[in-house]
């Protein structure tokens, strides 16, 4: 203990470097006018902080303001949509898949899990060929089918492992008390469940937001676009200074970080559940 | 193992409700995972273009294509170093990370929580957060190295030179994927039982050697998974170099080319041949990593 404490002072303050400086450096930017921003040597702090650039993108009639808040409600809306289907169906099949003996399930179940080892661009042609086939491209709809097929494998396969934990006795009084199986799971299983759906849910949650390649190809224009594609073009076209970018930036961080900042105990656990086996 | 509810299988001759719950997440995979995949697979075989209809079948012509195709031999070259640079950084900083986070000190428990961050956070707007560090006219790096007279004028990081582009650029890659893998090594280390350590203290095996002896090799499953997940976000990187390098050959990755190849040229044969060409390299790289790196260990 006595002999380990300075190498792992040492570590601990290389962690908080490496994980804060360049969103401190972000949310610093993002307080500074382009000509403070672009200063040699850099400002540090900023000399005189100002929500200027986040009133920019947020408020007005500007075609800047106007995609963003309009991609800010598409993130949203297809992130809170596919959460909610994903986290539905996989506590349906988990509940299937661990209680319940049936003709199949083991070969359903890995073969489940196994489009998990691949990497998810394998599809991503194909995807958007079957979507154009449906007129499904630029469609709400079409997001979240992507995404919900994508995050199911190992949304199933956390509440699988948390299931399999939870005591069998309580689901048996319950049936012996008459309780039909989808009674015992929505009275007996779905409370005693809840910490694994909510990790399952957030982790589902902050995938989608993280989502980039997909939206790109699958939305063409700002009526479905999530935040994090328009952003992203905004940084192609140079046109938009870097502070306004920081500030773009630091709106579509915040939401995730302060999940995480809140939640990790949730984020931990069901990614623990999720990987080590 | 499944422990199965006695119910009214009994009764009933055929029990239709597991398959009433599996249904919607079978109907999922097979249309929107297992189809599309067959799609790349079949289709990698074929000339498919908008452009030049009809589609004809032309054997490997495609993957042909692809190798006489100077732009994707460099990216190639390009996702290589990629894949080196960043399950090697990633895999050293989170044993690391997870030795500091082993044992219970005051605020271990807030450390985690900063340390998950970038995690969290999408990779692309994290590309755009390191880009104000890189920035050759006003980035952070630049004015530190200044302000301590390392160089005299500000460098351009980014785009020009090769390795320095990747490097930079498999850095953000590093930043957002290094938490993962930290809990999953800290995982192992935390299954590791605290008499092993007692033993090797009391017969004067050096931290050192502690670390070399006990904690590495007990913590091969978790930097197993570790290593793998890292492999395939790393071979499939996209959203870091597209925000920070553009279409700049000095950074471009196998999945840019693919995304430029289909949906800017709309070959979709040959993009489909070059996801497969990617998915083959992932599956092949996990599995090396899988029988060098992993030993099941057991307590």
């Amino acid at each position: 203990m006595k002999k380990g404490s300075w190498p792992r002072r040492i570590g601990i303050l290389f962690i908080l470097i490496w994980t804060l400086v360049p969103l401190y450096w972000a949310l610093n930017i993002s307080l500074q006018t382009d000509a403070q921003a672009t200063s040699k040597p850099s400002n540090y702090l900023p000399p005189s902080p100002s929500f200027a650039n986040f009133a920019a993108l947020l408020s007005g009639n500007s075609d800047l303001a106007q995609s963003i808040r309009q991609s800010t409600g598409n993130i949203f809306l297809e992130c809170a949509s596919a959460t909610v289907v994903t986290v539905v169906l996989a506590t349906l099949a988990a509940y299937a898949f661990a209680r319940m003996r049936f003709r199949g399930r083991t070969v359903l179940f890995y073969g489940v899990l196994a489009t998990m080892a691949f990497p998810a661009y394998t599809t991503l042609i194909p995807l958007y060929r079957i979507l154009s086939a449906f007129g499904l491209v630029n469609t709400y709809l079409g997001i979240v089918l992507v995404y919900v097929s994508g995050f199911l494998p190992l949304a199933t396969w956390i509440l699988y492992n948390y299931m399999l934990s939870l005591p069998i006795a309580l689901e048996e009084a319950g049936q012996i008390d008459g309780a039909s199986r989808m009674q015992v799971l929505t009275h007996v299983v779905l409370p005693l469940a809840r910490p694994g759906v909510i990790s399952t849910a957030i982790i589902t949650f902050l995938f989608a937001w993280g989502q980039f390649l997909f939206p790109l190809v699958l939305s063409s224009d700002i009526s479905t676009q999530p935040l994090t594609v328009v952003i992203a073009s905004l940084e192609g076209r140079h046109l938009v200074p870097y502070t306004l970018l920081s500030a773009a930036g630091i709106l579509a961080l915040g939401v995730p970080a302060v999940i995480a900042l809140i939640l990790n105990r949730y984020i931990v656990s069901g990614l623990l559940a999720g990987s080590v086996k | 193992m499944t422990t199965v509810i006695p119910g009214s299988r009994l009764r009933r001759g055929f029990d239709f409700l597991p398959y009433a719950l599996v249904a919607p997440l079978t109907l999922f995979i097979v249309c929107l995972a297992l189809i599309p995949a067959l799609f790349t697979i079949v289709e990698s075989f074929f000339r498919v273009n908008p452009l030049d209809p009809p589609d004809a079948f032309i054997g490997f012509g495609n993957f042909e294509a692809l190798f006489a195709n100077d732009a994707i031999t460099s990216s190639m070259v390009n996702t290589a170093i990629y894949l080196v640079i960043g399950v090697a950084l990633s895999t050293v900083f989170a044993i690391i990370f997870a030795v500091v986070l082993q044992k219970r000190f005051f605020g271990r428990s807030i450390l985690i929580a900063i340390l998950i961050l970038p995690w969290a956070l999408p990779g692309v707007v994290e590309g755009i957060v390191w880009s104000s560090i890189w920035d050759s006219n006003s980035g952070l790096l630049n004015s530190v190295l200044t302000s301590l007279h390392l160089i005299d004028h500000y460098l351009v990081f980014l785009g020009q030179n090769q390795l320095s582009t990747i490097f930079g650029i498999e850095l953000v890659q590093v930043w957002q994927i290094t938490p993962l893998s930290t809990l999953l090594i800290l995982a192992s280390l935390q299954n590791i039982p605290a008499d092993i350590y007692e033993a090797a203290d009391l017969d004067g095996s050096s931290p050192w050697a502690t670390f070399r002896r006990i904690t590495l090799p007990l913590a091969r499953p978790g930097i197993t998974i570790a290593m793998v997940q890292a492999i395939i976000a790393t071979l499939n990187v996209f959203d870091q170099p597209y925000v920070l390098n553009g279409s700049a050959s000095t950074g471009v990755s196998l999945t840019m080319e693919t995304y430029f190849i289909s949906f800017q040229n709309l070959n979709f044969g040959e993009g489909y041949a070059l996801s497969l060409v990617i998915t083959l390299i992932t599956l092949l790289a996990s599995f090396l990593v899988l029988k060098l790196v992993y030993r099941p260990v057991e307590f």
